[in-house]
This record gives C-alpha cells, sequence and structure tokens, in this order.
C-alpha cells in the first residue's frame, strides 16, 4: 500500500530541504468525489497531498505548463528558478514524463519523480461511478487489495469489484507502476490479468470500413470542440495548434497582408469534416507518443471515444516495430527513428 | 392552465405535434443529451440534467448568416435567414429554463438578433421540475431559482409518479397542451395538494450556498485586481467545457468560410466562441489583454456575478451545476465565488 503520510513527509522533506521548488500532486477537490491537480511551493502544505482512485489527472502536463512560464519568465529578462519541481507519478504519468524527457522538451535533472504504485488496479472511471445507484453522490473511493474498491457514500462504505469502475485505460494498462521513479510509495504489481492490451480497439477495427465511418461520423457529429481533450494531452505541447483560429502568433511586426492570406487549415465550425479534420491531425501527431493515460478521452464531456484513435496507432507501433511510447526515455523515438529490419510493406 | 397527464398517454400528446420537431432527453453513448422524438422512440424523462443545455436550439454552435459568390465578377450574396418548424423541446429542466430569459436578454436588449429571434420565436420549452437534485453540484436555490421554478419555460411538468401534473406557464404553452386534446384529464381533488408537497420534498433538499448572493457583486468588484484568481486558475487548463455547457454563455466569432476560393464561394458563419480561449481576447497587433488563466477565469465568473448583475440587475448563473461537475481540473465555480467574497 502507497503510505499516504510518508508522501507528504517526502514532499515536505524536499520542499524543506529546497531541492525543489514545487510538487506538482493532487489534493481533495471541492466538488464531488474526484480528487483534483495542485502544485505545494511550502513544505507546510505537503499535509493536504491525497493519492487515491480518484487522482485521475496526468500531471505530467503541468510540467509543460511550468516549462512554458519557466521560458516566459526567462523572455522577460528574470532569472528563473532553475531547481526541479517533483511530480507525484502514476504509471501513465511516469511514461508521460519519459516521452517529455526523450524528446528533450525536459531535461532529466529538472524533474523528481515521486512514483506511486496503483496497487495493482488503477484509478476509477466516474461515469461508470456514476452509473450506479447513488453513485453521483459518493464521497470518497478508496483502494481495497487489487480486487476491490471501497466506495463511501453519506455513511455508507460498499466493496465493489475494481473491474466494474476501473477505468477503460487502467484495465488495459501494460504497467501499472511507474517504471520511471527517483523514488516509489507501494509495490510495484506487473501481473494484472484484467483485460488484453489494445482490447478495445482490436473488437473496434473488427467493423467493416462502412460501419467504421458511419461510427465516427456519429461521434465528430457531436464534437463541441471545446478542445478539453488537447487541453489535458501532456504530448499536445505545440505552442500553436494547426487548428486554432489565430494559428502562429501575431507580432507587432506581422503585416496585413500575411494576416490576410494566412491558411486556415482548419474552419471554426464544429461539423463532421472539420471535427474529423482534427481529430485525425491530432492523432497522427501523437503516433509513438500518446501513452495512453486516456484522459482525452475521459475529460470529453460528450464521451466521444478517443482512446480507439490513440490506441490504434500505439498498436501500430507495437506490432510492427515493437515500440511503446514512454518505456524508456532513452530509446530513439518512433518516428525519427530506422531499424534495417522495420517492415515496409505499407510503402507502395 | 393545470392538467393530468397520465404517464402512458405522453406519446399520444407528442404525437398530436406532428407539425413540430420534438426533442427530448435521451441516453447515448453513456451521457444525457437532446435527440429528435422519433417514431420508434421511447421517451424516457428520468434524465440527469442533459450534457448540452437548450440553447443550442436558438443559439446553434454554428449559424450561417449568409451565402457569397462571384457571378460574372459580382459578387452576390444570398440571405440564409432561418425558418424552422416549430421546435418543442421536452424534459427541460428549469435552470435551463431560467437561462434561455437571459439570453433572450443578450440578443435583444441593444439589438434584436434576426437569426436568434427567428428560431427562438418557434421554440417551445416543456420543463421537468426536479424531484431532486442530481448531483452535489445541482446549486439551483443558491442562486435565486428552484427545482420547480417556472421562469423561461411555457410549460412546466411535475413528476407524481404514474402521471404528471403539467401547468401552462404562457400562452404558447397553454396552446400546447391544448393540443394534446384528451390526452389531459382535470385536475383531482388532491392533485394541488401533492404538486405542492413534491415540490416542497424537492427544495427541502440542502444544496451548496452560494455566498451571500446580494454581496458577490461587489466582492468581485473590490477583488479585481487580487492574486488569488491566478492562484485560483494555477490548474486550469484552458479547455471550452465550461462556456460551451453552460445555459447561458453565449460568446461567438463570425468567420467567412471560403468552399471555392477561385469562385469566391463561401458562408459568412456565426460559431460559438469562448473566454477561456488564449485567442478570444487576442488583438491584430498580437497583444492579448487576457493573456493569463487567472484572468480569464476572472472574466467567467465577473460575467455571471458581476457584469450581468450590472448590465441587465440579476446573476447570470443559474447553478445547473455543469462547470463544476464537468470541469477536467475540480475547477469549481461556488468555491471560487465563496473565496473572493471572503478574501
Ligand atoms: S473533449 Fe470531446 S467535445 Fe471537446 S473537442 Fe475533444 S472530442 Fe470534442
Ligand atoms: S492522446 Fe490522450 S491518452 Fe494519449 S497521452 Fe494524450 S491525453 Fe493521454
Ligand atoms: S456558470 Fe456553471 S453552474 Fe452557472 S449556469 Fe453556467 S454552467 Fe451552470
Amino acid at each position: 500500500m502507497v503510505n499516504v503520510d510518508a508522501l507528504r513527509g517526502y514532499a515536505a522533506d524536499l520542499l524543506e530541504k529546497g531541492q525543489v521548488r514545487a510538487v506538482i500532486g493532487y489534493r481533495r477537490g471541492t466538488a464531488g468525489v474526484l480528487a483534483q491537480p495542485c502544485t505545494i511551493d511550502e513544505a507546510g502544505e505537503a499535509e493536504t497531498l491525497v493519492w487515491d482512485p480518484t487522482c485521475l489527472n496526468n500531471l505530467a502536463r503541468y510540467l509543460v505548463e511550468d516549462r512554458q512560464q519557466q521560458a516566459a519568465a526567462q523572455t522577460r529578462n528574470k532569472t528563473p528558478d532553475g531547481r526541479p519541481v517533483a511530480i507525484v507519478a502514476k504509471g501513465c504519468d511516469s511514461r508521460a514524463v519519459a516521452v517529455l524527457l526523450q524528446e528533450n522538451y525536459l531535461k532529466r535533472e529538472d524533474v523528481v519523480i515521486i512514483g506511486v504504485s496503483c496497487e495493482g488496479s488503477g484509478v476509477i472511471d466516474p461515469r461508470k461511478l456514476a452509473a450506479r445507484p447513488e453513485g453521483r453522490w459518493a464521497s470518497r473511493v478508496d483502494f481495497a487489495g487489487a480486487d476491490a474498491f471501497k466506495v463511501t457514500v453519506g455513511g455508507d462504505e460498499t466493496l465493489i469489484p475494481a473491474r466494474d469502475l476501473l477505468a477503460d485505460r487502467c484495465l488495459e494498462c501494460r504497467a501499472a507502476a511507474p517504471a520511471l521513479n527517483d523514488v516509489l510509495f507501494g509495490e510495484v504489481v506487473t501481473e494484472r490479468g484484467l483485460d488484453e492490451p489494445f482490447r478495445a480497439v482490436k473488437a473496434a477495427q473488427g467493423a467493416t470500413e462502412d460501419a467504421r465511418w458511419a461510427t465516427w461520423e456519429h461521434h465528430f457529429d457531436r464534437c463541441l470542440r471545446c478542445f478539453a481533450c488537447r487541453a489535458v494531452c501532456p504530448m499536445c505541447y505545440c505552442p500553436e495548434c494547426v487548428v486554432d483560429s489565430t494559428t502562429f502568433v501575431n507580432t507587432p511586426g506581422t503585416t496585413a497582408e500575411e494576416k490576410a492570406t494566412r491558411i486556415r487549415w482548419c474552419e471554426r465550425s464544429a461539423s463532421v469534416s472539420e471535427s474529423a479534420l482534427y481529430h485525425l491531425t491530432r492523432a497522427i501527431h501523437l503516433a509513438g507518443r500518446c501513452i495512453d493515460c486516456g484522459e482525452c478521452e475521459r475529460v470529453c464531456p460528450v464521451n466521444i471515444p478517443l482512446r480507439l484513435l490513440n490506441t490504434k496507432l500505439e498498436m501500430e507501433a507495437f506490432e510492427q516495430f515493437q515500440y511503446e511510447a514512454g518505456r524508456d526515455f532513452g530509446q530513439a523515438s518512433l518516428l525519427s527513428s530506422f531499424r534495417d529490419e522495420d517492415p515496409n510493406s505499407f510503402i507502395r | 392552465m393545470e392538467k393530468i397527464l397520465s404517464k402512458d398517454r405522453l406519446r399520444e400528446w407528442v404525437d398530436a405535434l406532428d407539425d413540430c420537431e420534438v426533442l427530448a432527453p435521451a441516453f447515448a453513448d453513456s451521457v444525457w443529451n437532446y435527440a429528435r422524438v422519433e417514431a420508434e422512440t421511447v421517451i424516457d424523462l428520468s434524465h440527469t440534467n442533459t450534457i448540452n443545455p437548450p440553447k443550442q436550439f436558438a443559439f446553434p454552435q454554428r449559424e450561417v448568416f449568409f451565402r457569397f459568390e462571384r457571378a460574372d465578377g459580382v459578387p452576390r450574396l444570398t440571405p440564409t435567414l432561418p425558418d424552422p418548424r416549430p421546435t418543442v423541446v421536452i424534459g427541460v429542466r428549469p435552470c435551463d429554463g431560467r437561462g434561455m430569459p437571459r439570453n433572450d436578454t443578450v440578443f435583444s436588449k441593444e439589438f434584436k438578433d434576426p437569426y436568434y429571434w427567428a428560431r427562438r420565436e418557434r421554440l417551445v420549452l416543456v420543463g421537468l421540475a426536479c424531484n431532486q437534485p442530481h448531483s452535489p453540484n445541482c446549486v439551483c436555490q443558491s442562486v435565486g431559482g428552484a427545482p420547480h421554478a417556472e421562469e423561461g419555460l411555457d410549460v412546466l411538468m411535475t413528476d407524481l409518479g404514474d402521471r404528471f401534473h403539467v401547468k401552462g406557464i404562457t400562452a404558447k404553452g397553454g396552446e400546447l397542451i391544448a393540443r394534446g386534446g384528451d390526452a389531459f384529464a382535470s385536475l383531482q381533488a388532491g392533485d394541488p395538494a401533492e404538486v405542492a408537497r413534491v415540490h416542497a420534498a424537492a427544495s427541502s433538499h440542502p444544496q451548496r450556498p452560494v455566498a451571500e448572493l446580494g454581496t458577490v457583486a461587489e466582492a468581485i468588484r473590490a477583488r479585481f485586481d487580487s492574486p488569488l484568481w491566478e492562484e485560483m486558475a494555477r490548474h486550469c487548463i484552458g479547455c471550452g467545457i465550461c462556456t460551451y455547457l453552460c445555459p447561458t454563455c453565449h460568446c461567438f466569432d463570425i468567420n467567412d468560410e471560403v468552399t471555392n476560393p477561385n469562385h469566391g464561394t463561401g458562408e459568412r458563419v456565426r460559431t460559438w466562441d469562448n473566454c477561456q480561449f488564449p485567442d478570444f481576447t487576442m488583438h491584430t497587433s498580437g497583444h492579448n489583454p487576457r493573456g493569463d488563466l487567472g484572468s480569464r477565469l476572472r472574466q467567467r465568473v465577473a460575467h455571471k456575478f458581476l457584469y450581468f448583475v450590472e448590465n441587465h440587475g440579476t446573476q447570470q448563473c443559474t447553478g445547473c451545476g455543469r462547470c463544476i461537475s464537468e470541469c477536467p481540473v475540480g475547477i469549481d465555480i461556488v468555491a471560487v465565488v465563496d473565496r473572493v467574497s471572503r478574501a
């Protein structure tokens, strides 16, 4: 079991000794059952850190935010505090950090990874919880071994089989403990046997091409283009995205002619064609990079099964090139490397 | 006009509205959302609040203003004012009902928006009172509403077990009930008391208080430059969930969408826009007056609880709870208002 007090103590110690400038972790939210991301700057605040199955966010997203702020400080001629930032990381968060390191977005010495084990299970899918009687009124969810969660509603505690509440990404997860860490709380559990990797995408691609297109038309049609999927993704760190209306920042030097003739790759209308363009572009840009934290799918308010798009590409990477994003930050990245034995049957 | 509608005769009423587009909540893809009622649809009104509020039926995410083309070198514009069939939305929750008159105000006060009103005038909202809150984030009463509030609705239905109590609130609503003819029955002696009992029971559920509602506007004004905003927005990811799902957020963008540049063919389109996106306030110079997350959070909260009060005399938030429940990082407008008020 992760000893949360020990975790808090470790975080407080890092801050006390001035070894890190902040600790990114989870704390209790003010509304509903889910924990929320937090950044602790003072040792005294480390008491508020939590670790339980409602810690859904991929916190690597905030390392990206932090780096951008450090860069902004530098352009304002301020010398940023160069000490590292610590991050509480479960398996998928640590894989995301590994990709950021591999892509040289971060340097290894700039981050302290406080690994937490998923206790052999994982985190919950709030929609599965909400679908249960009284599920919307749950005030706590705790780990209860590898096979169950303890759900508290009012004064009542109920054990619910983990399988019934686990997020789909966790059911398919291949590495439920952070392989990349500076310290690890809880035990590494490798045997899970919940679901085979890529099960959902394998099932989905069994349908005919027409049926698949009809399905995705249905999904893209209800996309609101709120861009939560992109905003929450630790790998979507481009400062400008091709689908934004102001793609490529204007500066005082940008001429009127340049502004007027700029290509708009994607219209603002949330129509099937524009939303398909957005999602397919995003999926391609994540090939060999998505670590399947499932956050994009989790946050989608209309529940578009976005994991299918990304895991399809990750499955290709795995099956054809034995490549797993986030496995090892020292490996050459999928798209920038070539091996003589790589299959090339798809090149026509 | 007050009537009783047995639940097994709801479909009869809907069938009588055959010249209308009828929408009702449907549970699909694990979310409740409005869907067109078809011949085979089984209407299920056990819904929590729908993920999208009904604002889309007057203010769709995409509205074409006009089409343009160039014929023999001469530009030609074709107007595209919408001309929809009468649209009846069934099962609107009272918080969303209260959202509609707020949108009406925005789209009519200084300028009557013809596109909005072409749809709005043909829109009939049939509300359904909530017999209990749907989640801990329902805060309708804390912002001056109620689980059976009538404001903005044309009809209010109350679930009495095997039957609905149906009340016509506007003339439009009364006509809609009249079209159901025999499907409706008169109230029996005990019915008014039963309706009152159900409403009172629903109102008795405690809700999270929204600070001292009367003093919130002043508090926000006083704390405009507070570092609290930046602190509270520290983990905001800047997505559009809170605004796009809000029953009263109404900001939009206007673009020309060119389909064939050689013939100058295309459409001028209004789409939803969103104060949480960085490009919302981006000037052509590249300067962004709301360049950080804190100022954008402040904008949204101040619009709901300060600017709207100043401009139109009431809060703009109707307490539906969507922005709280759906925020990916747990930003909670009730807690935000509370902290600003107590700072
Ligand atoms: S989160 Fe969902 S609705 Fe929002 S842009 Fe992504 S897919 Fe579309
Ligand atoms: S694409 Fe989705 S699943 Fe993949 S890293 Fe990004 S948020 Fe996580
Ligand atoms: S501000 Fe939030 S709670 Fe208030 S009406 Fe809008 S979405 Fe609902």
